[in-house]
């Protein structure tokens, strides 16, 4: 089922590149769906793994990023940080029971790096259901600018920094995006 | 003397002036109503003649600056001037008018001259203590009497004795001077034989050697003493009465200095409703000073008359537009910038000045050395002015009336009675004791135009008959009654002298009551319960809509009802009270307009306002709302520009925002545009006062806003200089959020320590807060700015007793990255984590190393939006920068912690859509009722801010 492990990297030659990005896409769009399941889900461990050791999560607005400014939402700098995150939101944070629907789109490959890394960027959106209310409210709607690395054959996250646009979040970030 | 001719007297028609030189001196010479003046020619703020100004109401206005002075007395009375302008001599003779240069007009001198001493021919010697009316009274009956011996006149004030009922009225209007007022002028000294000692008070009194003891040390032997000494009057026994800009009035001195004030003042609070405070009300108002009666009785003048004409004069003043607040408990005076803050049980009135009247407190200490009997009212005396010392007499306010009116001793404190009385006292030292047949007291007012008259002595008990068609108006008399005999105790007459002149008929042949003639009785009772109700009401919610009831709970600060946080109305009185009112509200940091043309933008309160730096590098506060048509001109979050220019009809604003340009002002060919007279100077865009400090800029709507400084207190301004110590800062970047809560509960939750441990278990996990740390929740005086201090521990420390207590201690739980927990020790405070609320509309976070401060901008009263502007300092290595983003996970809408709040705060106000009249509990603490705390467990910083938002909002 992972097509990657099945990829022999030193007999490019042999692989047809039109194929290949084919083939790549379809592997980030698959990571990309069981990413947002996983949070969808709140399987906040799961989606612990899908980054690398030395990965790079940053939540910030489209504000600060137009303007060079790092504070992000979320900054985790490291999977233990990464950890720590997911660690915190389901042991010790308390917030009101919630539904929510990550559904990520546009998916461009940006290219890749001499090191393996991939470059590219989905836009997304988040979709909230509180149990009190009829509607499922536009949490958040942004873009992922990402670096892909694979760790042992198999495709993480090295760098995920999510922009949003809506500048003004409605109330609190209670789950990653 | 140099009289010198300085012009002819038709040279200065009525009303006019003119300008001459006399001895190279310019003088100014001006025509009031047929009589000449002189004044130095030049205003004393800046050069230009006075010659040339504007003459109204004996007024000379400076041409140049619009400054004025008492063409009288020279007297600088508004701004810009303040120096008081010389005055000359005048004489005319003839068709001459002759000044004296080294002469000033008389007016200017209220002291006495030299007195001439009179050789005593007899042996008998009389000390009058106290050179008031009275002692006038007294010398000329002595001297009338034949009295022939000496009499020594001692008097604290500088000047001859004068009275004092045109202090409140025409002297303050300005249609009388002081010296139609003086009673014994230096030529009656003379003739009358007095020996004056003014400007000295007598000390000390030995009625065994019949000596008295002056300040200056001298003493003076006598035969006959006489105590007239008056009184001063009563000061009012709370925080504040001695701020400057509090006036009490009893002397010449005070009366001058409360006009001076009222030149200045447009609102000022008078407390106490009696005769001098209705008086004073009411040459305010006729000045054009609005003005608000504080009465603390269920009625005005309650206390001296029936209620029901108490009401009539309570009706007279608010026909001319006194603001009256009865049952009104005044509590504090406190300062509010240059002007002053009227706290009472209910709302802050903001006024420029105070006018106190609550009465006099009879001066008898030496009385009461000599061992004369007195009660705390006065001194006893008989009909005479004799008191149970012999050899010494009272009379005037000092004193009580002769004989007790239903039962009590009172002392009469009028005009009448200190006249009556020290000719009494007068023909009694010079010898004549048989009974002078007595006058009814009697007693004038003159207010709002009205001249009201009272005969005989009423009590507030007394039953009333009213006759006239209008309770208030001309004509209108009123009909004292004693309870107890039925017989006629008094009468009022509303400018009606014929009736009080009937009246002392009806007095002496004790007329009983009969309804044809004297009106129906007027319960007083029924009448007053409904209006003291009306008054209540009113009072409660001075401006709020009657039909919507804000009633505090009888609890007091331990109860918070839910209308605070949900209602429209409140909002709205918010906005207008806090945020548009007397608050410093934070608008944006230094660094982020560095450079002139910046600007973001910006709210004060809900309002939109933008700041921007201007050329000069200054920082200016300007409403985003075109003074055309409204629009929100200026649409970028932050930006550069040299103007701006609104889109809709291209009208641009300097970046002062000063109106520059309207497209077509002129109209096109001739038709249309403005009109002539439309100047851009009165269009610009709604200016705020600014400030900064350390970096911050903050704007206010308050025109004269006190410094920064005193808004803060030492206290908060210590915090807040721990946090902007200096170095520059450095933005790092922006979180926004709404938060569907009321705004005051952010406020509140940065004044909850309580909620600290045990909402926020990661916080306490990992030792960042626990009940046992070191702690502070500090509330400033005024109860409206916090902080929640707390110093670092590691989780080791805290006890097993605290972590039963704290819910929210995990044992055993780690993180992976416990570094981001560091606290670099970077401040000179002994707190890691501080966090001030700036009221109103300001926290400045200082997280251990994440520091950001957080604006306030409600929306409604169910919604505010939040800005965080988080930074780090200019020379922060790489590495500190991150540190602080790191640390910047526990703050924020995503924050460790700041998420909790936020659902927390909702959770609150979810709470309270569906339950109705609900109310809060915030009784946590009760040691201290509202203020600072030392411990974490308390909620007296929430308490002090209602204190405090009560007051502001009138509630
Ligand atoms: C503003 C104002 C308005 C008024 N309006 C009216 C009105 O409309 N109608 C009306 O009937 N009455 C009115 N009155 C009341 C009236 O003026 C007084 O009742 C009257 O002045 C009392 O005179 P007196 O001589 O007893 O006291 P004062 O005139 O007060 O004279 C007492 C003098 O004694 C001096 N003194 C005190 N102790 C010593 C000491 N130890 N040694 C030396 N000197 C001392 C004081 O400095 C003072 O100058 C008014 C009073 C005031 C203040
Ligand atoms: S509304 Fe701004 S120019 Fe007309
Ligand atoms: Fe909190």
């Amino acid at each position: 089922m992972d097509m990657a492990l099945k990829r022999n990297p030193s007999s490019a030659s042999l692989v047809d590149p039109r194929l290949e990005a084919v083939l790549l896409r379809h592997e980030i769009e698959t990571f990309n769906v069981r990413y947002a399941n996983a949070l969808d889900e709140q399987r906040l461990a799961d989606w612990t793994e899908m980054f690398t050791d030395d990965a790079t999560y940053v939540i910030l607005s489209r504000e600060n990023h137009d303007r060079n400014m790092p504070v992000g939402l979320i900054y985790c700098e490291g999977k233990g940080m990464i950890r720590d995150r997911a660690f915190a939101l389901s042991e010790t944070a308390m917030f009101a029971p919630r539904y929510l629907r990550h559904i990520i789109g546009n998916l461009d490959l940006l290219g890749d790096e001499r090191d393996g890394t991939i470059k590219a960027r989905a836009n997304y959106v988040v979709l909230q259901v509180l149990f009190d209310r009829p509607d499922a409210t536009l949490h958040q709607i942004g873009v992922y600018y990402d670096a892909f690395r694979r760790e042992n054959g198999v495709l993480k996250l090295a760098d995920r920094r999510c922009v949003y646009d809506n500048l003004l979040v409605p109330n609190a970030l209670c789950l990653p995006v | 003397m140099a009289w010198t001719r300085a012009a002819s007297l038709n040279e200065v028609p009525e009303g006019k002036a003119l300008g001459i030189e006399v001895d190279g001196i310019h003088i100014a010479l001006y025509n009031l109503d047929g009589k000449i003046y002189a004044t130095h020619g030049i205003c004393t703020h800046a050069l230009a003649l006075l010659a040339e100004g504007w003459i109204e109401d004996g007024k000379v206005e400076c041409p140049l600056h619009q400054g004025q002075f008492d063409i009288r007395t020279g007297k600088a009375l508004c701004a810009p001037v303040t120096e008081d302008l010389r005055t000359y001599a005048v004489r005319v003779e003839g068709d001459d008018i002759l000044i004296d240069p080294e002469q000033p007009a008389a007016e200017t001198v209220f002291g006495s001259r030299p007195a001439a001493a009179a050789p005593a021919k007899d042996a008998s010697r009389v000390v009058i203590v106290g050179a008031g009316q009275a002692a006038a009274a007294a010398i000329r009956a002595m001297r009338t009497a034949g009295f022939n011996g000496s009499i020594d006149l001692v008097g604290t004030e500088p000047h001859l004795p004068y009275e004092r009922p045109p202090l409140s009225k025409e002297f303050l209007l300005g249609t009388a001077e002081f010296s139609s007022s003086v009673r014994l002028s230096e030529t009656d000294a003379v003739q009358l034989g007095v020996r004056l000692h003014l400007g000295v008070a007598a000390t000390a009194i030995d009625a065994a050697q019949r000596q008295i003891t002056l300040a200056n040390s001298e003493v003076l032997a006598y035969d006959a003493l006489l105590l007239a000494t008056g009184g001063t009057p009563r000061r009012l026994g709370i925080p504040g009465a001695d701020l400057p800009g509090v006036h009490y009035l009893r002397t010449i001195e005070d009366a001058a200095a409360i006009g001076a004030t009222l030149d200045r003042a447009h609102h000022v609070a008078v407390i106490g409703g009696g005769f001098i405070g209705l008086e004073l009300a009411s040459t305010a108002i006729s000045r054009g000073v609005a003005v608000t009666l504080l009465e603390r009785e269920r009625e005005i003048m309650a206390r001296i008359m029936p209620a029901a004409v108490g009401r009539a004069f309570r009706i007279m003043a608010e026909r001319h537009g006194v603001d009256i607040r009865r049952d009104a408990r005044v509590i504090e005076i406190t300062r509010r910038g240059a002007r002053l803050g009227v706290v009472t049980g209910e709302d802050t009135i903001e006024v420029d000045a105070v006018l106190v009247g609550i009465g006099m407190q009879p001066t008898f200490d030496l009385a009461l050395q000599a061992g004369c009997t007195t009660t705390p009212a006065g001194i006893e005396v008989d009909a005479q002015g004799r008191t149970s010392v012999p050899g010494i007499w009272a009379a005037g306010d000092c004193a009580l009336y002769h004989e007790p009116v239903a039962g009590r001793r009172l002392s009469l404190q009028s005009w009448q009675n200190a006249e009556e009385q020290g000719a009494a006292a007068g023909r009694s030292i010079a010898g004549h004791n048989t009974a002078v047949a007595q006058k009814h007291p009697w007693f004038w007012t003159d207010q709002f135009g009205r001249n009201v008259q009272m005969l005989g002595i009423v009590s507030a008990e007394d039953h009333v008959a009213l006759a006239a068609a209008d309770e208030a108006g001309p004509g209108a008399i009123y009909r004292m009654f004693d309870k107890a005999t039925g017989r006629l105790a008094g009468v009022v007459a509303f400018s009606n002298p014929q009736a009080i002149r009937a009246a002392r008929a009806e007095l002496d042949s004790a007329t009983p009551f009969d309804p044809d003639i004297h009106g129906a009785i007027i319960s007083s009772k029924g009448q007053d319960g409904a209006d003291a109700m009306e008054a209540s009401v009113m009072n409660a919610n001075p401006g709020l809509s009657l039909t919507k009831r804000y009633i505090w709970p009888a609890d007091g600060l331990t109860r918070i009802p839910d209308w605070v946080y949900t209602d429209q109305a409140i909002y709205e009185r918010e906005v207008e009270k806090i945020f548009h009112g007397r608050t410093w509200n934070y608008v944006a940091l230094e660094a982020e307009v560095p450079n002139s043309g910046d600007f973001i933008r910006s709210n004060v309160g809900p309002t939109p306002v933008v700041v921007s730096r201007a050329e000069d590098g200054s920082i200016h506060v300007f409403e985003n709302r075109c003074a055309h048509r409204a629009a929100e001109f200026c649409r970028e979050l932050s930006g550069n520009a040299k103007e701006f220019v609104c889109p809709y009809h291209q009208w641009s604003y300097d970046l002062k925002g000063n109106l520059a340009g309207v497209p077509f002002r002129r109209g096109v060919g001739g038709k249309g545009g403005m009109p002539a007279d439309f100047r851009n100077a009165d269009h610009g865009l709604r200016r705020l006062k600014v400030t900064t400090h350390r970096g911050v800029v903050f704007a206010s709507y308050c025109d004269d806003m006190e410094p920064l400084a005193d808004y803060f207190t030492p206290e908060i301004m210590r915090e807040f200089e721990a946090t902007f110590d200096g170095r520059k800062l450095k933005v790092l970047g922006y979180y926004r959020h709404s938060l569907p809560g009321n705004w005051k509960l952010y406020h509140e939750n940065l004044k909850d320590p309580y909620h600290a441990t045990l909402l926020h278990t990661f916080l306490v996990t990992f030792g960042l807060l626990v009940a046992g740390n070191k702690s502070l929740m500090l509330a400033d005086p005024s109860g409206r700015h916090g902080v929640m201090a707390s110093a670092k521990s590691d989780g080791k420390a805290v006890s097993s007793d605290a972590k039963k207590e704290m819910r929210a201690y995990k044992e055993g739980m780690t993180l992976a990255e416990p570094r981001f927990m560091d606290f670099v020790d970077e401040f000179d405070s002994p707190w890691s984590v501080t966090m001030a609320t700036i009221w109103p509309n300001l926290i400045v976070q200082r997280e251990m190393n994440t520091l950001g401060v957080r604006q306030i901008v409600p929306t409604g009263p169910h919604e505010f939006i939040m800005k965080w502007t988080m930074f780090g300092f200019e020379g922060d290595t790489e590495e500190m920068t991150r540190h602080r983003l790191r640390q910047g996970n526990l703050m924020g809408p995503a924050g460790f912690l700041g998420l909790e709040d936020n659902e927390a705060i909702k959770f609150v106000q979810d709470g309270m859509q569906r339950v109705p009249n609900g109310e809060h509990l915030v009784k946590l603490d009760p040691a201290v009722e509202a203020g600072t705390a030392d411990n974490l467990i308390s909620e007296a910083a929430i308490r002090a801010m209602y204190k405090h938002w009560r007051a502001e909002m009138g509630l």
